[in-house]
């Protein structure tokens, strides 16, 4: 990504990391479908800018195949389901706002403290970058076990996904194109599956609430 | 040649499975002549493996002792699971529990998670292995919830949502891993090798965090403590035959991708930090279980338990090193094949009394009289009984902690006692008491057919004979891949 300075870049770690936030804060299920989008397009506007360097056919299939994912069928797959059992709202939390802000700003605080120093190891010049990322993945990772939505644990899995594109990124662990097509390969599928079992699971419990599902103890 | 046939075979029958219209017999045959080509195919990788230290296919393929261990256990519980398959479902056919399009689900969905398994196992790249445990996720997925149950449902999606989070975890710290060569630029193709030659240079504070990632990731799906919870549902919820493949099978996959991130972390940090942090995932993972089976209620759950307290003791045996290591190795597949047995004695228990809670199967001995001695042996073979091979491995486990962990090894010693003491009481009561309102009619008393009788026979059988000798390649291998792991 030698075409962007680093100011750039930090504004493309921003984009990737205060989607990971607002998912947290709002309670509608388009808004959240709709930060997921900001979220990837960020990715793969940066994954485009990655590829400059390294262009070749294969590597162009790989850029397309991870925009359609994430951008347009991801989302598509979401809306279905929001459209189809009427999802306007989001099922609660388990911490309230305040606590699950304050558990944000620890995890936030965690990622740039000296445990984690370790990270610049990576990119001596990016290291704020990484810890950016590093944020996100933690918060994305909190989002889904926050959440008690099952479609709110899907967005989270998929932020945390994101999050972990973007600091492999700037950290310039880019993966083959091969693996790149193979890994959005299994997201899709990952998708599809989740949005299906959503799906049943609404159709059996009338919700997508998980707390619902109390069947299996001990 | 072998590693392709290993993976082709699984993914020709699960096409073949899918193009099948209305004849179950098809897709029985299709099963049954897979099976036995993969197991083959196995065994030939083995012997490649034992005359030339390794085999290959390509640059994407390729298997060590290590790699031989768990494929071992793979193929040989598919090939259990496959014919135990046609005789299970062809009850729950008889009964009408289920249809034609459900049984090609579960055959299609059979083949791609053996297929997975292999793959993960065989490829050199720990991306395309992260690949791989990620796809038997998803392609268990609908096996967990395939009764369409609320139950089954809620354990499929705990199965989805916990591992799908775990494995992104995973990748993160396989991603941290891919550091050291990074200078080669970034359409390189990492593979397992070049990460343990590069391991040297890497940053040993990055390798830990790496570790830690890789280790509760993977452990998610291996059952470690506290990410455990998924598993007892999801493999009390499968259909019989997936729970042994999940218990024997999957769970030795998971646990080969930390062990060979492992190595890597010995050599770079060149310090006993893996293994610390193995012994410790390895207690916690004995004393949950431990405690909960006593009070269980459920046979399939109690199974499941046991499950998670044997990966423990694996896990502890790895920690432990030297001694440990071999016995932890040797334990993969003597668990393997016990905990099949019991699964395959669950199935035909569920067949015949209609429910998994203990309190309604009772005098199984005089109900299923072959099942029945299966599921006595098959829990003292699982309890670590003397002279079964468990016995064994556990006395190596325990020995190699007795010097540096003797607190660690006392305690293990006493939770071992109160598994052996909670799964006595279940297995008893169901075994030997008096019938209950809710037995079998006197008519239907014995087995139901061949076919779910004969692969836990046979598995026992080979469990028994593995507990008293040990073919020599067979130890060469595993002390092959003892030495790997121990550095």
């Amino acid at each position: 990504m030698a075409y962007l300075n680093q100011q750039a870049l930090l504004v493309f770690a921003t984009i990737i990391f205060a989607p990971a936030v607002f998912l947290h804060l709002t309670n509608k299920n388009t808004s959240a479908v709709r930060l997921y989008m900001v979220q990837s397009s960020a990715i793969a506007a940066l994954l485009i800018l990655s590829s400059f360097d390294r262009f070749s056919p294969l590597i162009a299939i790989a850029i397309v195949a991870t925009v359609a994912v994430k951008i347009f069928i991801a989302p598509y797959f979401f809306y279905g389901l929001i459209k189809r059992h009427q999802l306007t709202f989001s099922v609660s939390t388990y911490l309230n706002t305040p606590l699950s802000l304050l558990v944000i700003a620890a995890l936030l605080a965690l990622t740039q403290s000296e445990f984690f120093d370790a990270l610049a190891v990576l990119s001596t010049s990016g290291e704020k970058l990484l810890r950016l990322a590093f944020a996100t993945i933690l918060i994305s990772l909190f989002l889904s076990i926050n959440r008690k939505g099952a479609l709110s644990q899907m967005l989270g899995i998929l932020s945390l996904e994101n999050g972990i594109v973007a600091f492999a990124l700037f950290a310039g662990l880019e993966q083959s194109p091969g693996l790149q097509l193979g890994i959005t390969f299994n997201i899709l599928i990952w998708v599809i599956i989740a949005t299906v079992f959503a799906s049943m699971i609404f159709r059996r419990f009338g919700s997508l609430d998980v707390t619902a599902m109390k069947k299996l103890k001990g | 040649m072998a590693l392709l046939i290993l993976v082709i075979t699984p993914l020709l029958a699960a096409l073949v499975s899918l193009a099948v219209r209305k004849k179950i017999l098809f897709l029985e045959v299709t099963a049954m002549i897979a099976a036995p080509v993969e197991f083959t195919a196995a065994m030939a990788i083995a012997a490649e493996v034992y005359r030339q230290g390794d085999s290959e296919y390509g640059v994407y393929l390729a298997a060590g002792p290590l790699e031989i261990v768990v494929l071992f256990t793979v193929a040989l519980v598919g090939l259990a699971a496959a014919f135990y398959s046609v005789g299970y479902l062809r009850e729950e056919v008889r009964k009408q529990i289920i249809g034609f399009s459900r049984v090609r689900q579960y055959f299609v969905l059979f083949h791609f998670f053996l297929m997975a398994m292999f793959f993960a196992v065989i490829t050199v790249s720990p991306i395309m292995m992260w690949i791989a445990i990620e796809a038997t996720t998803l392609s268990t997925a609908f096996l967990i919830s395939f009764y369409s149950k609320a139950s089954s449902m809620e354990a499929a999606w705990k199965y989805l949502i916990i591992n799908s989070i775990g494995l992104l975890l995973g990748f993160f710290g396989t991603l941290l891993f891919l550091t050291p060569g990074s200078e080669s630029g970034a359409d390189r193709f990492i593979d397992w090798h070049a990460l343990v030659e590069g391991a040297g240079t890497m940053n040993p504070t990055l390798a830990r965090i790496a570790f830690i990632f890789v280790l509760i990731g993977y452990g998610t799906k291996v059952g470690l403590a506290p990410m455990h919870t998924w598993l007892p549902d999801a493999h009390s919820k499968a259909p019989s035959p997936i729970s042994a493949m999940l218990s024997g099978a999957l769970l030795n996959v998971a646990m080969l991708a930390i062990l060979k991130f492992k190595i890597v972390t010995d050599v770079a940090t060149a310090t006993s930090f893996s293994r610390n942090l193995m012994i410790y995932f390895g207690v916690v993972t004995i004393t949950i279980p431990a405690f909960i089976i006593i009070t269980q209620k459920n046979y399939k759950r109690l199974f499941a338990y046991s499950s998670i307290e044997h990966m423990g003791i694996i896990t502890l045996g790895f920690g432990f090193g030297g001694l440990g290591t071999f016995g932890a190795l040797l334990h993969m597949i003597y668990h393997s094949m016990a905990k099949s047995v019991l699964f395959f004695s669950a199935g035909n228990m569920l067949l015949k009394y209609g429910s998994t809670k203990m309190m309604k199967v009772r005098g199984v001995l005089s109900v299923l009289p072959v099942t029945g001695v299966l599921m006595l042996i098959g829990f003292l073979a699982i309890t670590g009984m003397p002279p079964f091979g468990i016995f064994l491995t556990e006395v190596y486990i325990l020995s190699a902690g007795i010097a540096d962990h003797l607190p660690v090894v006392i305690a293990v010693v006493f939770l071992l006692l109160l598994v052996f003491v909670g799964f006595l009481r279940h297995i008893v009561g169901m075994a030997f008491s008096g019938r209950t309102d809710t037995d079998p009619a006197p008519g239907t008393i014995g087995e139901s057919n061949l076919l779910t009788i004969m692969p836990p026979v046979l598995l026992l059988a080979l469990l028994v004979v593995a507990g008293f000798y040990l073919p020599g390649p067979v130890k060469s291998l595993i002390t092959s891949a003892a030495s790997l792991i121990n550095g």
